[in-house]
């Protein structure tokens, strides 16, 4: 190690970050920035700095330190100086990956103050420390992997063009998954997925163990995936262990599985599982003849049709554990109920009992959904379908490949559906660019969609190669020799888009609701992002589709980042409450303002259901990737069997592929109160330590945990009845 | 039926007119009806329904939701062709009620739109004060469901508390229960339960004595009838004296409803998330 003496002058010690003072040294920086720059060529494709242009680097730096007279210096100081000189010379990219990422000091301090960075970026976290450490974590994730990606992707994130979902987990983790429960009933449960750090249970043998085992494979499946995490056909893979048991029986076992998804409250910084689980109330055509898979085998003579009665019996014993409710009588917001309508169920007066406990569950908590396989474009009777998570569609149609192997279930063939990532897309910004023009509208979408597209093809490199590593340990497992857990170039590539509204509200004066062009344009949009989904699917052989995101944050991201970059354009569309937004948004960027999601109608539209039905609804068979219909009940009592009659006529006449009834809730903390209706004060002991539960996007969480823009949403929602 | 007695609208609003003479108020070019809920999942029991708000009423009472619409006011006037456009055009329902409000105070209108109603194969129903006898005997027949307030124990002294008024005329209340339990259609007796004002034992024991030499026993075993108590909800009450009571409890009203004696007894109450029959509640 050469000490360089100057001006007779030495700089002072350094403290380093990994807990040493060491003398200054010259070489270190040349040898850190040889090393750390070849970064740039493994993501960038572009060159490292040479050995001669470290040297002056650090040459340079070293006159800098002189210059400043310090007493002590640091390595994160020396860093930041260094990463100055390279910005000097023009090194934009080598500044990039030597720089640290991290976070203010203060930040760090209100984050265990449940307060500050992202705070209520995400209503399913709970302020715990869990969480604390969460959110730290999330903000070096994110800052880095905004280095780590290309810069114009980053910028367009950045910018607002486009939103990156779940970016904290860019560079490990798929986005989400719908399991297929008969691989673990054959192979049994590794939870770390190699079976070196857990231990391996073989099949379940028992309904309680099979429970367990479902409960667990979410748990360790939340581990791997950003997003949610379910199981499609949920009631008919179950059945084979419920066979023969009575109401009480099978009513403790559904009571058993809601517990055990609402009190697994380990996942992602202490957060209980995003999970759902589809309900079909008999056994759908395609696993009528399938071989059952249970209990560690194939069972030559045993079918699912064979066990219809079963799967019908669980159905009801499942709604009705969720009617009951917790000790405390509050709803389970997870496994999210979807609830799949199939003509057959309207039409056989036998179904009709699970029918009216999901309008039950809607009238007294909302939390059902309802997965509608009814309209032709679902493919429901001869494919597998599911929507799950916050309203993504994953589907394979029975003429795919190997689709009857997976159905037979032969050498472990499964299915396996799931998302990658969702790029989400500025709809109104991509209106602003265009200046009115509706030619070059469609030139500036397909733009952004390119980059949209082209995030989207990094994501799953960048995933493939994770999951090829074994660093993806669950989702790549393969017990006894089985195909993996999850194919992995089955996942969707998803392009997502928030204000349709507003893009044509630009366009053409008119919001959705307001006049026929507005509409016309909004189908016009779809049909060319369809379009251009397609040449992307052709070109690269990958699955893309396109979707209504939730955007839980993207809403309110977007449009405050086009209050900034375009004001003029942007103050004149965004809903919520402008005035209050502005006079925030020095300090703050939670504020309550947002883009309508996706497609739909402005919330406070005054419209009547029907109305919007009509209008939403046509946007359905265009979005496989997945939208949902909302009916915001503003009664505190609906009739269940007067839902029902409205859930008949959803599912059989209209194109909705999912919808459910948002009904907002009242907790009270000192008598238990739980009803309908958004009260400060318990209606029944008049504290006012209560909690007020609605719908945010897609799922049930506490108000107070909203962001400012949702919780602006939700005072604007027409309901179906204002009272 | 009864065509000729919606002709005798006069138009003049009815306003707290207590003759019952058929045909007093509204007429059949026009309606009182401030507010058309396009769906509402809580008016008309098992149907998803139309309902229209008939504005003006006889009583007033202090509990009142509506009490905003007591009033007829010319801002109110709906053409009754613009509301038969609408039945026209309901995709998502099977139901249509009147409520208000005293429907029966717009005798004209209503007919009009009970007829077309039932022309589109809806189910049509009126809530109802119950002062109106003679008028609901003229529309009746075409009625699957008539909904009767009970506000209290159907005497005028008690009557006088929860109405507001100073003759509330329980005679013919008794009148209006007495013919729609002999009809054809369904018969809802609703009872808004307000703690300190009508929620005695006694009250509701009353009240089912008098029910039942009524004929409520014999309809309600037969599926025709229901009582129901429905949880008072100070929050959308119109005076101020009602609006700082409290709501009575699940256990409350169901204790009540127990008194009553009948069958077919339901509560609504928010906390229950829907309207329930008794028999099926564990407390």
């Amino acid at each position: 190690m050469t000490e360089v003496m100057m001006n007779g002058k030495l700089p002072p010690p350094v403290r380093r970050s990994d807990g040493v003072i060491v003398p200054f040294s010259k070489d270190l920086i040349v040898k850190s920035l040889l090393k750390e720059t070849q970064l740039v060529k493994e993501l960038y494709n572009e060159r490292p700095l040479t050995e001669d242009e470290a040297r002056m680097i650090a040459d340079e730096v070293q006159d800098e330190i002189l210059g400043m007279r310090l007493k002590m210096l640091s390595g994160p100081l020396i860093r930041e100086i260094v990463n100055v000189k390279l910005l000097e010379h023009g090194f934009a990219k080598q500044r990039n990956v030597y720089t640290r990422v991290g976070m203010p000091l203060y930040e760090v301090y209100k984050i265990d103050n449940s307060d500050g960075y992202e705070s209520r970026e995400n209503a399913n976290l709970q302020p715990n420390p869990e969480t604390f450490h969460k959110k730290k974590a999330d903000f070096l994730s994110k800052e880095s992997y905004l280095l780590m990606i290309p810069s114009h992707i980053a910028d367009a994130h950045l910018r607002g063009d486009i939103h990156l979902h779940d970016l904290e987990y860019w560079g490990t983790r798929p986005f989400c998954q719908d399991w297929d429960l008969r691989y673990f009933f054959h192979y049994g449960l590794m939870p770390d997925g190699t079976g070196t750090h857990t231990s391996v249970a073989g099949p379940a043998k028992h309904a309680e163990v099979a429970i367990l085992h479902a409960a667990k494979v979410l748990g360790a499946a939340q581990t791997n995936f950003a997003g949610g995490q379910g199981f499609f056909n949920f009631t008919v893979f179950m059945a084979p262990y419920l066979m023969g048991f009575d109401s009480k029986k099978l009513h403790q076992t559904a009571q058993m599985f809601l517990y055990e998804m609402t009190q697994l409250y380990v996942a992602r910084g202490g957060q209980p599982v995003f999970s759902s689980i589809q309900i079909e109330s008999g056994v759908p055509k395609v696993w009528q003849d399938a071989p059952v898979v249970s209990h560690g085998k194939k069972w030559p003579d045993l079918r699912y049709g064979d066990l219809e009665d079963t799967v019908h019996a669980f159905a009801v014993a499942l709604l009705e554990e969720y009617l009951k409710g917790d000790a405390m009588g509050k709803m389970f917001n997870f496994p999210k109920p979807e609830v799949v309508q199939r003509a057959r169920y309207w039409d056989d007066k036998a179904f009709e009992d699970v029918m009216l406990r999901a309008a039950e569950l809607s009238a007294k908590f909302g939390s059902t959904y309802y997965d509608n396989m009814i309209p032709a474009y679902r493919g429901g009777e001869d494919g597998v379908s599911c929507f799950q998570c916050c309203a993504y569609s994953f589907s394979e149609d029975g003429k795919s490949e190997n689709f009857q192997k997976k159905v037979m279930f032969e050498d472990g063939a499964h299915f396996s559906m799931g998302g990658m990532q969702v790029v989400t897309v500025n709809l109104p910004r991509v209106a602003y660019k265009s200046g009115g023009d509706e030619a070059r509208l469609i030139e500036v979408l397909k733009s952004t969609m390119d980059i949209a597209k082209e995030a989207l093809m990094l994501k799953k490199a960048v995933i493939k190669r994770q999951f090829e590593r074994g660093l993806i340990p669950f989702a790549s497992q393969r017990p006894r020799g089985a195909p993996p857990a999850v194919d992995i170039d089955n996942l969707s590539l998803t392009i997502g888009f928030v204000g349709m509204n507003e893009l044509v509200q630009h366009m053409t004066g008119y919001e959705i609701h307001e006049h026929p062009s507005a509409q016309k344009l909004a189908l016009k949009v779809l049909i060319e992002m369809d379009k251009i989904r397609k040449s992307y699917s052709e070109e690269t052989g990958e699955k893309f589709s396109i979707a209504r995101t939730p955007a839980e944050s993207a809403a309110q991201r977007f449009a405050v980042a086009d209050l900034i970059h375009y004001p003029k354009f942007a103050r004149e569309l965004v809903k919520g409450d402008l005035e209050k937004g502005l006079s925030l948004l020095n300090d703050t960027k939670d504020i309550p303002v947002y883009y309508s999601n996706g497609a739909h109608v402005n919330v406070a539209a005054q419209l009547p259901l029907d109305q919007r039905l009509s209008i939403e609804q046509r946007f359905f068979p265009i979005l496989k990737g997945g939208d949902i219909f909302h009916v915001w009940l503003g009664e505190a009592n609906p009739d269940p069997e007067a839902l029902m009659k409205l859930n008949m006529r959803l599912a059989k006449q209209s194109w909705v592929g999912y919808w459910s009834h948002t009904k907002d809730i009242t907790v009270c903390r000192d008598c238990g109160f739980v009803g309908g209706g958004l009260s400060s004060n318990c209606p029944t002991c008049g504290s006012s330590s209560v909690k007020n539960y609605s719908r945010i996007t897609g799922y049930y969480q506490d108000i107070s945990s909203w962001n400012a823009a949702k919780r602006q949403e939700l005072k604007d929602r027409y309901r179906v009845r204002l009272s | 039926m009864s065509a000729g007695s919606g002709k005798q609208g006069v138009g003049s609003g009815g306003r707290g007119k207590d003759k019952d003479a058929a045909g007093c108020g509204g007429n059949e070019e026009a309606a009182y009806a401030p507010e058309i809920m396009h769906l509402s999942l809580c008016d008309y029991p098992g149907e998803p329904a139309i309902v229209i708000f008939f504005s003006g009423c006889n009583y007033r009472c202090g509990y009142c939701q509506n009490w905003k619409i007591r009033e007829q006011d010319r801002s109110h006037l709906t053409r009754i062709d613009r509301i038969e456009r609408l039945l026209e055009g309901g995709r998502m329902v099977t139901a249509c009620k009147v409520t208000g409000g005293e429907p029966l105070l717009q005798l004209g209108a209503l007919m009009r739109i009970a007829k077309k109603a039932k022309s589109l194969g809806y189910r049509f129903g009126i809530d109802t004060n119950g002062t109106f006898p003679e008028r609901l005997r003229a529309v009746l027949p075409m009625l699957d469901l008539v909904s009767i307030d009970v506000k209290t124990a159907l005497n005028d002294l008690e009557y006088r508390k929860v109405t507001g008024v100073d003759n509330p005329m329980v005679d013919r209340v008794v009148e209006s229960i007495r013919i729609a339990l002999a009809s054809a259609a369904f018969v809802d007796l609703r009872m808004v339960v307000i703690p300190g004002v009508n929620d005695s034992p006694e009250v509701v024991r009353s009240i089912g004595r008098d029910l039942s030499r009524m004929g409520y026993g014999e309809k309600a075993s037969a599926g025709g009838a229901s009582f129901t108590l429905v949880e008072f909800v100070p929050e959308n009450a119109g005076s101020m004296e009602y609006a700082s009571m409290r709501s009575p409890s699940v256990v409350e009203l169901v204790t009540l409803a127990k008194a009553a004696g009948l069958s077919n007894v339901r509560v609504s109450h928010r906390a229950l998330g829907y309207c329930v029959s008794i028999e099926k509640i564990q407390l």
